[in-house]
């Protein structure tokens, strides 16, 4: 019902697509796969009107067709739904579903009406909320489902839906996949966008790999598995997956007593050792991003000690954190990371900057920023971690996800800390990086850093942690060593039962 | 494209300026400037003055109305200096201050100022009204509508002009019935009483027209037994008509004002103020231009031995204001 | 720099146009004028642009400029104060009201609109309160004092001298832009108007930025309204330095800081004040313009001079993509 034929957009100084056909059929998952800057999200956005193509040609329905606007998209029954969320704050669940599309009469929004119908598509989509929530009020993975409300609302026939389950949790995730089934069998074609290739698996029923703005190939059927496409994405074979946990480990490290906060429900203490590498688990709101925000500073504890080595870390301040060898890689690059319109240069030497107050001068002399130690500080960042492009004077906002990521670790690595915190490290990030990321922290922890970290994605858990440290409800609920750890024992913690 | 679109604007531009220069600076004629304190209607009714002077003596005038206080006066003023004006009527915004100024003015060009006097400074002449005497005219109406005496409210924009002190002092000297002295300055809060009146506050407002009717309507709040409310200022008539007007206290409280603000001439009209002490500003500006262009020709006979060119204020009551209205609309040429 | 021919353009065409309708503009006497002029109002601009640059707004300049204005005639000439000490009382206390701006800012997390316009009625209420609504000023006296706002440094040469307030905006517009381009500060602040979260999870002391910031905005500010007084010679507490705020954010804006936060250009600042003053100059030199239509003829034309350069910017920019692939 959709085909697109030899669509080609360019960027400065890229082919951001080039010469890529695509067929959408009724009735069916298509999953869309490649890395980071392969091409994927451009696609999308031709599909959806928000981009339009240098070259190619769009069908719909047998019928030629230029969609200037998201609007015209619309009409034709074609809705995409972000990647970042686009829904305003503050207005409510109904009035969200039908925002553009009020139902009014004299020129009055007939509240009562769009309740009514906003309960229908809740239903649809299995939500069970009241339509006069305001959407700050809810989950991602609540505010993910009125998403796919109002396209439904909007008689969509394609959904494309780009990396629905990056903020989800599991159980989350598993639902809204029931949503999609559900739609597929109603004949509605759903565009799938995903890193997580264990979803694309069990969801899509055809499968197109692309590479760097090409279209490289496509899987049918039984062919659609995790290992046929990785090869196709990266154009190479990965050993991604290969786990390590022969690390010999040294002293504790980060030391954590009895600490609380007001958003934990109970005090928490841990110890990491050098050389280990430990994963937060747990349900999305389980308090993961809490802890490590109070671990950092950023928010202040009610009681309890911190230590990095011997050293006693104050409570409340990010900088005294980073002053004693922590760093935090937050969960959200956009909102808590970068500067996007900086340069690398200017990203990567921030926090080393800063650290300027307690006596350390690579990068300033006196008050003046040095330029020549930032700009070799960058280049040596930038080869060490293969972030690309490799010019440091890149606007960050120009670079893929992953190596945005790279960024935000080549910042921390810096300042040369001995706990690394990082926060859903892979958000967001193509296979490629990935691979290069748990590779660098598996470097760092032979190296004797500790490294906690906070993930829903359970394979990622699996494959990097030496122990899994599992959250329900703000508190630590139970410890696995990797061994021990699997995806059943890890729910059954994350979701408040005690395993027997 | 957008580069070159951009040209044309320009050359457009560059044409209708240099056209626009050619027609107007090629002339001979004098230009003779004329800036006043502020924005105000009053100055309107100036400006058409100094206009009607510059048709009748065949010379370029130029008003301008400094829109954001002595700043922008002062920089009015040089930038007049710089265009080589023959000579500038001023009325300063803050006398005292300005000296300095005006006197650099006046080294260069005759110089008036209009309304509002500096006397320390090197200007030739003020030409303006007594505002003593003024103030006086405005006791005597207020007199009138109270015989027996009562209590008084007094508005003005700003006490620290030379104008509006002398004004006041007048109006309270002719009240009161004290020894005329135009230099007197009571304190603004103070309550003075004698003659049977009893003066309960000057209020200023700064010329924002929104408090100088909250100023009317909190006087009548605190002092129920107000009888008289004078404005000095030519908005404050009107404003004063308003909040009596929402008081319902029309008739019950005597307005007296100053100017000729159409409102206040309908208040007169309809017998809801007693009457208005006009000046002349048509006069200010007529006779500012006439005085300037004879000097700047040599002859400097027009300058009065006192350096006050006196154009005298009338008051004007219901018996005669439809006559005063006349006059001024035939004036505005509206 | 890019970010800064647009509006050097736009001066370069507006001071042309003004020269080509009236032969007065290019003299010595009304240069000086504009330097000063411009001197005086580019601080109070550059002063914004410290806030601006952090993606705050500083509402209260034109009252500080008020407050300054009316305070120093007043403690000098009414309350007898040495000359020195009053100047270093008046820039304290202006400074002083940039700390308390910060502090409820970062501390109590008010919006920078809401705290500086409050200290925009503040201020102006104390001026008038202290001085009981009169005009303050100097009486003809305290010339050495008053040097530094309409002081002239002969030079020599036509009719010209060098304004002293320019001189001031000199020294001022160097440190600036060292302050803002060449230090660790400069960098922060601009760290924070792209990303305050981002800065302040990277360890940046991000508060103590921000008050830094308020603070040499109210400076700037007390600056300019000593400077404005000197070059007057009195102030009147209802209406000195009304509407200044909007003077110096334009003057911000249009030299090409973003409101957003993040960028910034002394140069351009000082430009972008530049250009307003000339415009004003140009409404007064030029016989034909009617003086009421003033504000319209410096909207209008700042409006033009910025669509022309975005539209400008964007041409540049496809042709350049063009060319690129």
């Amino acid at each position: 019902m959709l085909n697109a034929r030899g669509i080609g957009r360019r960027f400065p100084g890229v082919m951001a697509l080039d010469g890529v056909d695509l067929d959408v059929r009724a009735g069916e998952v298509l999953g869309i796969v490649g890395e980071n800057g392969a091409g994927k999200s451009t696609l999308m956005k031709v599909l959806a009107g928000v981009e339009q193509p240098d070259d190619g040609e769009l069908i719909v329905d047998g019928l030629h067709v230029s969609l200037t606007s998201t609007a015209d998209a619309h009409r034709l029954g074609i809705v995409l739904i972000h990647q970042e969320l686009a829904l305003a704050d503050t207005l409510t669940i109904a009035e969200s579903i039908f925002l553009g599309r009020e139902t009014t009469r004299f020129g009055f929004t007939q509240a009562r009406d769009e309740h009514r119908a906003a309960r229908r598509w809740l239903e649809l989509v299995g939500l069970d909320v009241k339509p006069t929530r305001r959407i700050d009020s809810l989950t991602l993975a609540q505010r993910q489902l009125v998403e796919i409300a109002r396209a439904l609302s909007t008689e969509a026939r394609v959904l494309i839906m780009d990396e629905p389950t990056a903020c989800l949790s599991p159980t989350e995730s598993s639902r809204l996949f029931d949503v999609v089934r559900s739609l597929r069998a109603a004949g509605v074609a759903v565009v799938l966008i995903s890193h997580r290739l264990g979803e694309v698996e069990a969801l899509a029923d055809r499968v197109v790999v692309l590479r760097d703005g090409r279209r490289v190939g496509e899987l049918v059927g039984e062919d659609v598995r995790a290992a046929q496409m990785v090869p196709l994405m990266v154009g190479r074979d990965l050993a991604a997956h290969a786990t390590d946990h022969e690390r010999a480990l040294g002293p504790a490290l980060l030391n954590v007593r009895s600490v609380t906060q007001d958003d934990l429900a109970s005090e928490t203490s841990m110890t990491i050792r050098a050389g280990e590498i430990v994963a937060l688990s747990g349900l999305v709101g389980s308090g993961r991003t809490e802890l490590l925000e109070t671990l950092f500073g950023l928010r202040a504890r009610s009681a309890g000690t911190v230590h990095v080595g011997d050293r006693a870390v104050r409570s409340g301040s990010p900088r005294a954190a980073i002053a004693a060898g922590m760093a935090f890689v937050s969960e959200d690059r956009k909102a808590t990371g970068l500067l996007l319109e900086e340069t690398l240069t200017t990203n990567i030497g921030l926090a080393r900057l800063a650290l300027r107050r307690e006596g350390d001068g690579l990068l300033a002399a006196g008050i003046f920023p040095s330029r020549p130690n930032e700009r070799a500080l960058a280049h040596a960042s930038i080869g060490e971690l293969a972030i690309r492009p490799t010019d440091a004077s890149r606007t960050t906002a120009t670079l893929s996800g992953g190596n945005q990521q790279k960024v935000v670790l080549a910042r921390w690595l810096a300042i040369g800390p001995r706990v690394l915190l990082l926060d859903e490290p892979t958000r967001g990030v193509d296979v490629g990086a990935k691979a290069e990321i748990y590779a660098l922290l598996r470097q760092l922890a032979r190296d004797g850093l500790a490294i906690l970290f906070a993930s829903s994605d359970l394979e990622e858990v699996l494959a990097l942690a030496d122990r899994v440290l599992v959250m329900h409800d703000g508190a630590l609920r139970g410890e696995l060593p990797v061994d021990e750890a699997s995806e059943e024992s890890i729910l059954q913690y994350a979701t408040g039962q005690t395993p027997t | 494209m957008p580069t070159r679109s951009v040209l044309a604007i320009l050359l457009c531009f560059v044409a209708f300026a240099s056209s626009a220069c050619t027609r107007h600076e090629a002339s001979d004629t004098p230009t003779y400037a004329f800036v006043s304190n502020g924005i105000d209607p009053y100055w309107v009714i100036a400006q058409a003055g100094v206009e009607k002077a510059g048709r009748d003596l065949g010379v370029d005038v130029v008003v301008h109305m400094p829109a954001s206080g002595i700043n922008d006066q002062k920089r009015i003023l040089e930038d007049l200096l710089t265009r080589q004006v023959a000579g500038i009527a001023v009325s300063p915004i803050d006398p005292a201050n300005q000296v300095e100024q005006l006197d650099d003015i006046a080294a260069r060009i005759p110089l008036l100022t209009t309304d509002s006097d500096a006397r320390e400074s090197q200007r030739l002449c003020f030409v303006g009204v007594d505002n003593y005497v003024a103030g006086r005219m405005a006791g005597e109406l207020v007199r009138e509508a109270l015989p027996d005496g009562g209590a008084i409210a007094v508005f003005v924009g700003r006490l620290e002009q030379d104008n509006a002190a002398r004004r006041r002092a007048g109006l309270i000297d002719e009240l009161l019935g004290r020894e005329p002295d135009p230099t007197r300055h009571d304190p603004a809060d103070a309550t003075l009483e004698g003659n049977g009146f009893r003066i309960v506050g000057t209020l200023t407002d700064q010329f924002d027209m929104a408090k100088a009717k909250a100023n009317v309507e909190d006087m009548i709040s605190r002092h129920p037994d107000l009888d008289g409310a004078v404005g000095l200022f030519a908005y404050n008539a009107p404003m004063i008509l308003e909040a009596v007007r929402q008081a319902g206290r029309i008739g019950d409280i005597a307005i007296v004002g100053f100017d000729e603000r159409d409102e206040t001439l309908a208040g007169v009209s309809d017998g809801s103020i007693h009457g208005t002490v006009v000046q002349n500003p048509f006069m200010y500006g007529y006779r500012s231009i006439e005085l300037l262009h004879q000097i700047d020709s040599g002859d400097r006979s027009g300058i009065p031995a006192d350096g006050f060119e006196r154009i005298p204020a009338r008051a004007i009551r219901k018996a005669e204001v439809d006559a005063f209205w006349a006059e001024k609309k035939e004036l505005l040429g509206t | 720099m890019k970010n800064v021919l647009g509006v050097i353009g736009l001066l370069v065409v507006v001071c042309l146009l003004t020269a080509l309708a009236s032969e007065h503009f290019m003299t010595g006497r009304n240069i000086e004028n504009l330097m000063r002029r411009t001197a005086l109002f580019g601080l109070l601009g550059l002063g914004a642009a410290f806030v601006i640059v952090t993606g705050g707004i500083d509402l209260s300049i034109g009252s500080i400029v008020c407050l300054v204005g009316c305070l120093t005639p007043y403690l000098v000439v009414e309350c007898g104060w040495a000359p020195g000490l009053t100047v270093a009382f008046v820039l304290g206390v202006a400074a002083l009201l940039g700390v308390v701006h910060g502090l409820l800012i970062t501390r109590l997390r008010l919006q920078p609109f809401l705290v500086t316009l409050c200290g925009l009625l503040i201020y102006r209420g104390i001026a008038r309160g202290i001085t009981g609504d009169q005009s303050q000023g100097f009486r003809s006296g305290f010339s050495d004092l008053r040097f530094w706002g309409n002081g002239r440094l002969e030079v020599g040469v036509f009719d010209f001298a060098v304004p002293a307030p320019a001189v001031v905006l000199a020294v001022v517009a160097i440190l600036a832009a060292i302050a803002l381009s060449h230090t660790v500060f400069g960098r922060y602040l601009r760290a924070i108007g792209r990303n305050e979260q981002a800065a302040r999870y990277a360890g940046i002391a991000t508060d103590r930025c921000v008050v830094a910031a308020y603070t040499v905005c109210a400076l700037l500010a007390g600056l300019g309204g000593l400077l404005f007084v000197f070059d007057v010679g009195s102030a009147q507490p209802a209406d000195f330095g009304n509407v200044y705020e909007l003077y110096a954010i334009a003057a911000a804006v249009l030299g090409g800081c973003s409101l957003r936060g993040g960028e910034v250009s002394v140069l351009g600042v000082v430009v972008g004040a530049a250009v307003m003053q000339v415009l004003r100059n140009a409404i007064t030199l030029v016989p034909w313009i009617p003086d009421a239509i003033e504000y319209a003829v410096i909207g209008g034309v700042i409006l033009a001079g910025v669509a022309i350069d975005e539209v400008v910017k964007r041409a540049v920019a496809q042709r350049r993509l063009r060319n690129s692939v």
